[in-house]
């Protein structure tokens, strides 16, 4: 019997969601038996594409944590999603120190580093997707 | 519509004990998490708001003074069910149940015909129809007024510099930091650090619950500000899970002395300071 996922999602648009959500991010991979450095990793990288979404997408978008977790292993899936203007140059915005806002440019290039797997899409005009996936063990 | 409103109001007049009684009775059902000591003064208000209610309707004007008198009174209860943690649908629920109670009222009371009562009704249901906006509207208000003032609260508690040594300044950081708090924490750093004439300034992040690479810009700007000042910067407290995740971030600290413990962090700003390290205050020289 495969058990029910358990399912968070957190709307980012201010700064006060991209807490809310990090705080969920720690307390669900704590909840299914994460270790703190991994739940603290989680939740930087929830932190990181939360802020981008607050900086880069006039309407915010969608942070969605869902966990599959079996006694010998679990993995939690982290999707971001916004229909904001889109990453032109997808090479450029993986690379270390390249930011558009002034930040520190390790945003997206350091939460690869953070998670297990790291996938990313996006369109001109039409949006970004970005998924991640975290391990346990 | 000045005779079935002006009907209303006697009607009210004559029965004002009687509305305020029923009124009373569905309190209980109409607001179960009110407090006794809220419900006394609760009592004291509904009586103040059926009299104004009653003037209201004896001056037979559908505007006017007697009526934003009522809705002012209206607005006081609200803001006083905000205050004392009832829901809005508690509030409301209670200022509409007056429809029912003044209702029953005028069925009563008015036997000539229901072409009358009707009127009357209308009359009646489109004032307190009218109340109950003003009091959702007026309890949004108190309640948004004390999130603001609890805001503006927190963010003074938030950040305090504290001399603690002669040339040496300690600010714990506690909470959430975001780019408003950063933008605080540099400002009361950096006059903190002009007033008290510090050398050193100790910024303790045992109480941030994370450090993403948005907070270690505003801590990497705050650090070249107080340089630029003169002054170095000894960040303290930052968790052993917080280190790792830093270094996969690749965020690069190179650029602030860092610290494990506040203690550890004291004692290098002894050491930086070095024969300047004498006495904690100016006057014990």
């Amino acid at each position: 019997m495969i058990p029910e996922p358990d399912v968070v999602s957190v709307r980012v648009t201010t700064e006060i969601d991209v807490a809310e959500a990090r705080q969920e991010a720690r307390k669900l991979a704590l909840r299914h038996g994460f270790g703190t450095v991994r739940a603290h990793g989680l939740a930087t990288a929830v932190s990181e594409l939360a802020m981008n979404l607050v900086l880069h997408s006039a309407r915010g978008g969608l942070i969605r944590l869902t966990v599959q977790d079996a006694p010998e292993a679990a993995v939690i899936e982290l999707v971001s999603e916004d229909d904001g203007p889109g990453i032109p140059d997808l090479g450029l915005a993986m690379e270390d120190g390249y930011s558009t806002r002034g930040g520190l440019g390790c945003g997206l290039p350091g939460t690869r580093r953070l998670v297990d797997a790291f996938a990313i899409t996006s369109c001109v005009g039409a949006g970004t997707r970005i998924v991640c996936l975290v391990r346990r063990p | 519509m000045t005779e079935p409103m002006h009907g209303v109001g006697q009607i009210l007049l004559q029965n004002q004990a009687h509305v305020l009684d029923a009124w009373l009775a569905r309190l209980h059902d109409t607001a179960p998490s009110a407090q006794p000591a809220s419900l006394q003064l609760l009592k004291l208000e509904l009586g103040t708001l059926v009299e104004k209610l009653t003037a209201f309707f004896l001056t037979g004007e559908g505007e006017g003074d007697a009526l934003k008198s009522v809705e002012a009174q209206a607005a006081a209860i609200s803001a006083a069910c905000a205050r004392d943690g009832l829901t809005p649908m508690e509030t409301a629920t209670l200022i509409l149940s007056l429809k029912a109670i003044a209702g029953d009222l005028l069925n009563r009371e008015s036997g000539r015909g229901t072409n009358e009562l009707d009127r009357r009704r209308a009359a009646l249901d489109a004032v307190v129809d009218k109340l109950a906006l003003v009091t959702f509207a007026s309890f949004v208000e108190t309640r948004e007024e004390i999130i603001r003032r609890q805001g503006r609260a927190l963010l003074d508690l938030a950040t305090p510099a504290l001399p603690i040594w002669r040339h040496i300044i300690l600010m714990p950081l506690v909470g959430i930091i975001d780019t408003q708090r950063a933008r605080q924490v540099m400002e009361w750093l950096l006059e903190a650090l002009a007033r008290e004439e510090a050398h050193i300034a100790i910024l303790d992040v045992t109480g941030v619950p994370l450090i993403d690479s948005r907070v270690a810009l505003h801590l990497t700007k705050t650090v070249e500000a107080a340089r630029l000042l003169g002054s170095q910067v000894i960040v303290t407290g930052i968790s052993p899970d917080a280190a790792q995740t830093l270094v996969k971030l690749d965020v690069d600290l190179s650029s602030m002395i860092t610290r494990g413990t506040l203690r550890a962090g004291l004692a290098e700003a002894f050491r930086l300071l070095g024969q300047n390290a004498k006495g904690p205050t100016e006057t014990m020289l």
